[in-house]
């Protein structure tokens, strides 16, 4: 988690988020929506470097959907197409009761990690992901029944403190997901990834995500801290301005980045070890 | 209950859906899923209430 691990040439772990559940066809028409669209992307990211996949799942017609069974058919479809990807799921969602949110943990078998948002983001004018106190305890409460490694979303400073609040409660190493963009995000600048990463505790491992056009820098400046990162489609749609990306290219792109950089690129097994999964 | 200004579509005349898609005949273009959600009133949303499409359609203040 510092620059001496960068010089040491510490692993870095590659997360591929691949589709979110904000956007969707109507914005990238080669977003992958469906478990065998999910699925594929999830093998070229895997084949591009790639340790982690994190999910989401859709309704056929493309809106979100937090229910077990949608799960279980992303999950599935992703287990029988790579060899031996990390599984992630999502438990973030706005405006979704606390019933539907804790359904992604419930798959067969469970995922072996899944986010856990610290705190509230706004959408729009009316949208806010709520993300309570109380929330999120029941939700950790439940990854920790299941054996599930929590990955704290931290959407901005505030998120820390809630961070904090819950660490003592986590195996080591407490893996912190820092978060760069607009609106309630941490407005995104190389400063302010300095700022956040420089009030971590040392037994903590990051990950960066930078949406849109901040990805591609602020993920390579986590490389330099560090720090892991996490590409995809569902925080990017465009590999530089005016190309729409595909997963697989983000990831491949992490990849040369990080080993032009001297940090090797963890395989799925050694992310678990760094990760204590 | 849906919003009135709702419409699934599988296409707009420029691009194609397999599956029809939420489309909004106010904004006239397809909506990200996660607005989906205020026009088919899930999880208790409303589009009188939280939509800035519908409110501006109807003439509604936010105050209001």
């Amino acid at each position: 988690m510092t620059y001496q691990e960068y010089l040491d040439g510490k692993p870095v772990v590659v997360t591929a988020a691949l589709t979110g559940g904000i956007h969707g066809k109507e914005t990238h028409p080669g977003l992958p929506e469906t478990p065998e669209e999910i699925a594929a992307a999830a093998a070229a990211c895997e084949e591009a470097g790639a340790a982690i996949v994190h999910l989401h799942a859709r309704r056929d017609n493309g809106e979100r959907a937090f229910s077990t069974e949608r799960f279980q058919a992303v999950t599935d479809a992703v287990r029988d197409a790579t060899d031996d990807l990390v599984i992630q799921h999502s438990t973030g969602g706005t405006a979704a009761p606390d019933a539907l949110r804790a359904e992604p943990l419930r798959t067969d078998p469970a995922p072996e990690m899944a986010s856990l948002d610290m705190g509230p983001m706004n959408r729009g004018r009316r949208l806010t992901s709520e993300n309570t106190r109380d929330t999120i305890d029941g939700l950790h409460a439940e990854m920790r029944e299941r054996g599930i490694k929590p990955e704290l979303e931290v959407f901005n400073d505030g998120h820390l403190n809630e961070s904090f609040r819950i660490l003592d409660d986590l195996a080591d190493p407490p893996y912190l997901n820092l978060i760069f963009g607009p609106g309630t995000l941490s407005p995104p600048s190389p400063a302010n990834l300095q700022h956040m990463v420089d009030q971590l505790p040392d037994r903590a491992e990051f990950n960066v995500i930078g949406f849109g056009p901040h990805q591609l820098p602020l993920t390579t400046q986590s490389l330099l801290l560090g720090g892991h990162v996490r590409v995809g489609l569902e925080d990017n749609s465009y590999y530089r301005k005016g190309e729409r990306a595909t997963n697989e290219a983000l990831v491949a792109r992490s990849v040369r980045i990080a080993e032009e950089l001297g940090r090797p690129v963890a395989s799925p097994a050694e992310a678990r070890d760094l990760l204590g999964l | 209950m849906t919003c009135p200004h709702l419409e699934y579509r599988e296409g707009d005349g420029s691009r194609e859906f397999e599956t029809a898609r939420a489309f909004c005949t106010v904004a006239e273009r397809f909506v990200q899923p996660v607005r989906a959600d205020i026009c088919t009133e899930r999880y208790d949303l409303d589009p009188e209430a939280d939509c800035e499409y519908f409110r501006e359609h109807e003439g509604l203040d936010w105050d209001e």
